[in-house]
């Protein structure tokens, strides 16, 4: 009982043989009290008929001599012969014509069928009969013998029987064919649960098609790769930290243990307490960086996305990045006033286009010309950068966006290689993607992002650039 | 300044309140939440610093909508280690009138705490101000120093109108970005400190004395002394 208390496919499989079996019962009273008072009914319907016919054959009333005359003759056509059943008794009860030798007695009420054990023909039978009382006291017997139903009767209730017993084993076979689907589907998602929990996150749910399990399986899939995807961003992470935040550290540490060295000034372990102070500073915002991918890798912040004007954001930036363009001799443009209208965070859109327009006057070099804008076409939201600057070589162009990864010729540049990254996982964030073409001269780095309508559509805006 | 500051880590409450001390005001610390609102509530504090996460069941943000909601409008600066902008939004929803996260400068948290003491004791936002030779006229957006025009754009207008309305008092590189840029985010590069040079280029260059300061450490300082003032240096 316990394993049948804990299996919700047992349950499921019983409660269906329940409901198939009440069902096939309920269908076999109907068919059986159908058929059977049917059957009644016929009988009855004849028997009054003969019995009336009898009866009013004469206008004013039939004699005795006339109704056994007929009784004989109706004995003797051939007709119903088997079943047939007459009997008249004068007034003082004496057989005047008839086939029973036992009739019902005389308490038996005149003109409604009643059934009665009898001997006709020698025989005894179960028949309906209905007395009909006559003028002076004598009475009339019309019947039928029950055999005939009684045969049919059995037949029904047998066939019946088979035909239950019959959906019964239907039932327990079907229930068993349905509890062991669906046992083996389950356990096949409980088999792939197990090997993921073993530590193979590379596993699936098999495909069962395009049913319940199937699309369950394949929302269990896509769980899966989502959790893949996030367990891939926290390894490179932890290998990030791991390798490019052991540098720096390193470094705070070798100058902090320098100014302890004995015969330093005052001054020179100040200097030394700023430049650690610095340092670790600039620890700090890689560790925040490093949070703030993670946070919009996960996808956490959509919850607080409102309307924002692109081009609004662009100006801001540009004007935030006005003067170093003027002190690195880059010319620095943006162009169109139109709103462009996005549904996204203001502050990571506006952290996205500067970590652009940073790398473009960082990596264009004096004389270079950077243009920054928004645009929509029907589909998409564009938000770019180009610049005429050396561009990135085509074979590099996949990995800049890599977390830490630094272009060779630029090692000697401030920066963390951290700012693509960013902007990559803000552009995923905010459903859209970031791409990197070189135009030769220049690069053009351009976010695209959804129409504020399509983003808001969108169940789940984020998608893997 | 009388200053609460609720803060349950030690090292992290000495570090502030010493640092309170040495710039001329006066601290008292308070290691746990209970006492923490105790304090906030019964006693008269120019400003309350106070740490979001606090041991005791009584957490930071519940000693801020306490005070709130018995209408104190005492300035209260949150510091936390919670440092998302989620977090950040929380804090200030709560009630409180600024944040900072975890690890901090302490001229940071100086600077932001004289600008919210200001904001506390707010006068008629007035719509010209004026530092020795300079003056700004918001109305006509005209910049004057020693009766010659300068001629600003809009963001520089609103750079030099910030640093005035601080006059005397060390503003941080993040309290420009978030004043004058509304960016609440690090924009990696210097962008502040060139955008301040350029400023200096127009009000500073050609005049005596300069105006504009640069605090090392911490940000930048208007004001007509020679010397940024001690007080806001990292300790």
């Amino acid at each position: 009982m316990v394993v049948l208390r804990r299996s919700v496919t047992t349950q499921l499989a019983l409660a269906y043989g329940l409901v198939v079996a009440a069902s096939v019962a309920l269908v076999s009273a109907a068919l059986f009290f159908g058929t059977i008072g049917v059957l009644n009914r016929a009988v009855d319907a004849k028997i009054e008929r003969v019995s009336n016919r009898l009866m009013q054959n004469d206008g004013k009333g039939p004699a005795y001599a006339v109704l056994a005359r007929r009784i004989n003759r109706l004995l003797a056509d051939g007709i119903n012969s088997d079943t047939e059943i007459y009997l008249l008794l004068s007034p003082g009860g004496r057989p005047v014509a008839g086939n029973i030798s036992t009739w019902p007695d005389a308490s038996t009420p005149f003109s409604r069928p009643v059934t009665r054990h009898v001997i006709r023909v020698g025989r005894p039978s179960l028949a309906r009969i209905i007395v009909r009382r006559l003028p002076g006291g004598a009475r009339l017997f019309v019947g039928s013998d029950l055999r005939p139903e009684a045969l049919i009767h059995t037949l029904v209730v047998r066939a019946l029987i088979a035909g239950a017993g019959l959906s019964l084993i239907l039932v327990v076979i079907g229930t068993v064919y349905l509890r062991r689907q669906i046992e083996r589907r389950i356990a096949e998602i409980g088999r792939t649960a197990r090997e993921i929990e073993a530590g193979d996150l590379t596993r699936r749910v098999p495909s069962f098609g395009d049913d319940e399990f199937g699309r369950l399986g394949l929302g269990i899939n896509r769980m899966l790769d989502r959790i893949e995807n996030l367990m891939d961003g926290v390894r490179h992470v932890s290998n990030a930290i791991a390798h490019d935040l052991r540098t720096p550290l390193a470094r705070v540490r070798a100058r902090l243990e320098e100014a302890l060295r004995p015969g330093r000034s005052r001054e020179e372990l100040s200097e030394a307490a700023t430049e650690a102070i610095e340092g670790i500073d600039t620890l700090i915002r890689v560790f925040e960086k490093l949070l703030q991918i993670a946070e919009a890798e996960s996808g956490m912040r959509t919850r607080s996305f409102e309307t924002v004007d692109l081009n609004r954001v662009v100006h801001d930036m540009v004007e935030l990045y006005d003067a170093m363009a003027e002190q690195e001799q880059v010319g620095l443009t943006t162009s169109g006033e139109a709103p462009v209208l996005a549904l996204g965070d203001r502050d990571l859109l506006a952290n996205a286009v500067a970590s652009l327009i940073d790398n473009a006057i960082k990596y264009g070099g004096a004389g270079a010309q950077v243009q920054v804008s928004a645009s929509s076409d029907s589909r998409c939201l564009h938000l770019t950068v180009q610049d005429n600057g050396p561009g990135i070589p085509s074979e590099e162009i996949p990995r800049v966006t890599e977390r830490f990864y630094r272009l060779d010729q630029s090692r000697s540049l401030s920066g963390n290689g951290l700012g693509l990254s960013i902007v990559r996982a803000i552009a995923t964030l905010h459903g859209g993607w970031l791409e990197l073409r070189n135009a030769c001269p220049g690069l053009v780095a351009r976010i695209v992002l959804p129409t504020a309508r399509d983003a808001a559509d969108e169940d789940s805006p984020t998608r893997i650039a | 300044m009388r200053c609460l500051v609720i803060e349950d880590d030690a090292d992290t409450s000495r570090y502030v309140c010493n640092g309170l001390k040495e710039a001329g005001h006066a601290a008292t610390p308070c290691g746990n939440g209970l006492d923490g609102l105790h304090y906030a509530v019964n006693e008269n504090w120019d400003a309350i610093i106070l740490d979001r996460m606090l041991p005791g069941q009584v957490d930071g943000l519940s000693i801020v909508g306490k005070l709130r909601d018995l209408g104190k409008r005492t300035p209260v600066l949150i510091i936390s280690a919670l440092t998302s902008v989620d977090e950040r939004v929380r804090g200030l929803r709560a009630g409180g009138d600024d944040y900072i996260s975890k690890p901090f400068a302490f001229s940071e948290l100086l600077a932001r705490l004289e600008a919210l003491r200001r904001r506390a004791c707010p006068g008629q936002e007035s719509m010209r101000l004026q530092v020795a030779d300079l003056s700004l006229d918001k109305r006509t957006f005209q910049v004057v120093r020693a009766s010659q025009s300068i001629n600003l754009q809009p963001r520089e207008f609103r750079l030099l109108e910030y640093l005035m309305r601080h006059e005397g008092q060390v503003v941080t590189r993040t309290m420009l970005l978030e004043a004058v840029w509304d960016c609440h985010f690090d924009p990696q590069t210097n962008v502040i400190d060139v955008q301040i040079s350029r400023l200096r280029n127009k009000i500073d260059k050609g005049f005596s004395p300069a105006l504009i300061h640069t605090v090392r450490g911490s940000g930048y300082v208007l004001a007509a002394r020679e010397s940024a003032p001690l007080a806001a240096d990292a300790p």
